[in-house]
């Protein structure tokens, strides 16, 4: 369970990401945020693990009190929950299986670390989550010679090898071709699904957000415009969410036509 | 139908600045060829005159090159310019790394690193190995000692550099995923910079071999000592024996090395 109590984040310069925000998403939730760039969803994704911290207010994660963290507290909160990029955030030069186990880390001591000698329990954890995204076959290629779909697969596998109870995924299509957007948000959604993972996805596409999210969230300079399941959400509330009349770069679909 | 010219716009006049500077370092160039003596006349003059170091050219003591006392300084200087690149570069990775940002976010102790690294890299390796054989005496310890920290002081700086422009994604996913530290250093860091580092690691054994061949002039062990030797003795067909060796020994590793060095990168 994640609960933000009067969360505020402002940074230095005065932006201000997130404004009083109340907040409650339960376990097992599919929930998509949506906003225009700059509304505050990225901040809202990385408060969450302590990336951004809060500079007033509360936040709750599944227990651990996110602005009162130490150092340990914190690496123990981040190993509970994984993370996923619009870049995809791989290491290159190596091997899609190291990627994975980077995922492992937590559990592995220091010196296994050093020396790149990985027990053979988080090897199979990784590549069982190697195998969930259905790219096995390519635990020792490169990185580097992978598709931008494939890399990010390796990305949710790198997230799933944590065992996460929470899955954070910040813009994962938003390098992606339609087709490849489709699969990578499907994956998510059985993912969530089938291992009951709380999955949070910031999603600027609208037509994605509809077809997946469970429930949508809508934030406009930082404070929160809407919340409902994603059935709910219709042409005006979008209207509503970013402040304007809809264009065709806010859907996929539309764009693709172009 | 011919095409009328184009106008164009009109040329900027050359900077006052760079005319300037240009004259500035003409006179100053001159200046200093007067100040030090040099002409050309004088230096035709002297390459005419018979020169015993040149006649040693026209009788070079090949013998030297193989013989058994040559053989051991060359080893030397093959052991001492492998085990100063190898310690020097074992040190360089975690000293580079907390010199940078991305490895140490404590501001002062970087800054600290840092300048010490710039003092040691100030220092040229001569005079290195000329401290070290006042601190410990001659022979191969003071120039190993002396290719140590010549060899830190390069990787540091060049593999210091490097990092500055690492992709920070892989950081953030690490630190994300729960990793202590030195894990993120392992794993997100280490794997972006291995190429260049081993590349420098390879430059830096090309300029310690190098480098031995005058640390010996100051004591400090190696074919530098033995080409001394002969230096002063005024035997000089068996110093340009030695010479060629280097020479061709120099050439045969740079090759290599170079060839490994495009591979990696």
């Amino acid at each position: 369970m994640i609960r933000f109590d009067k969360a505020n984040v402002t940074y230095k310069g005065g932006v201000s990401a997130m404004k009083d925000l109340d907040l409650e998403i339960g376990d097992g939730e599919f929930v998509v945020i949506v906003g225009l760039s700059g509304a505050g969803k990225s901040t809202l994704i990385r408060a969450i693990n302590g990336l951004v911290p809060l500079t007033s207010g509360g936040l709750n994660v599944n227990g651990h009190d996110v602005p009162n963290l130490n150092a340990k507290g914190r690496r123990e909160l981040r190993s509970e929950v994984g993370m996923i990029f619009q870049g995809f955030n791989l290491v290159d030069r190596t091997t899609v299986l190291n990627n994975v186990l980077m995922g492992r880390l937590h559990q592995v001591p220091l010196w296994r670390t050093l020396i790149g000698k990985y027990p053979e329990e988080d090897i199979q954890i990784a590549a069982k989550a190697l195998d969930r995204v259905e790219i096995l076959d390519r635990a020792y290629v490169r990185a580097t010679n992978l598709s931008g779909g494939q890399r990010q697969r390796v990305g949710i596998a790198r997230a799933l090898a944590q065992e996460p109870k929470i899955v954070l995924a910040d813009e994962p299509v938003a390098s992606l071709d339609p087709p490849t957007s489709h699969v990578v948000m499907k994956y998510l959604q059985q993912i969530s699904r089938d291992l009951g993972i709380t999955t949070i996805v910031n999603l600027h596409f609208l037509d994605l957000a509809t077809a997946y999210a469970d429930r949508i969230i809508g934030l406009r300079d930082g404070e929160l415009v809407f919340d409902g399941p994603g059935s709910d959400a219709d042409e005006q509330t979008f209207r509503d969410i970013y402040g304007r009349s809809l264009t065709a770069d806010d859907t996929m679909a539309k764009q693709a036509a172009l | 139908m011919s095409e009328s010219p184009l106008r164009l716009p009109p040329k900027p006049k050359p900077s006052p600045w760079a005319i300037a500077l240009s004259i500035g370092m003409v006179v100053f160039t001159v200046v200093c060829a007067r100040t030090v003596g040099f002409s050309f006349s004088g230096l035709i003059e002297d390459l005419g005159r018979s020169n015993p170091v040149a006649q040693g050219l026209l009788e070079i003591s090949w013998g030297e090159m193989f013989s058994e006392r040559s053989r051991r300084a060359f080893l030397e200087t093959l052991q001492m310019a492998v085990l100063g690149t190898t310690a020097g570069a074992a040190v360089s990775l975690p000293i580079a790394l907390w010199s940078t940002e991305v490895g140490n976010p404590y501001r002062i102790p970087r800054i600290l690193l840092r300048s010490f690294n710039n003092v040691v890299r100030a220092i040229p390796d001569l005079l290195w190995a000329g401290l070290f054989v006042l601190g410990v005496g001659i022979g191969a310890l003071p120039g190993l000692l002396a290719l140590f920290f010549f060899s830190m002081a390069v990787i540091v700086k060049l593999t210091a550099d490097t990092l500055d422009g690492i992709d920070m994604g892989p950081i953030e996913a690490a630190k994300a995923s729960g990793a202590s530290h030195t894990q993120m250093l392992r794993t997100a860091v280490v794997p972006q910079i291995l190429p260049a580092y081993s590349s420098y690691v390879l430059y830096d054994f090309e300029l310690n071999l190098r480098a031995s061949a005058v640390l010996g002039l100051v004591g400090a062990g190696g074919i530098g000592q033995r080409l001394d030797f002969f230096r002063n003795r005024g035997d000089w067909g068996k110093l340009w024996g030695l010479v060629l060796m280097f020479f061709l020994v120099v050439v045969v590793v740079e090759w290599l090395s170079v060839r490994i060095r495009r591979r990696l990168v």
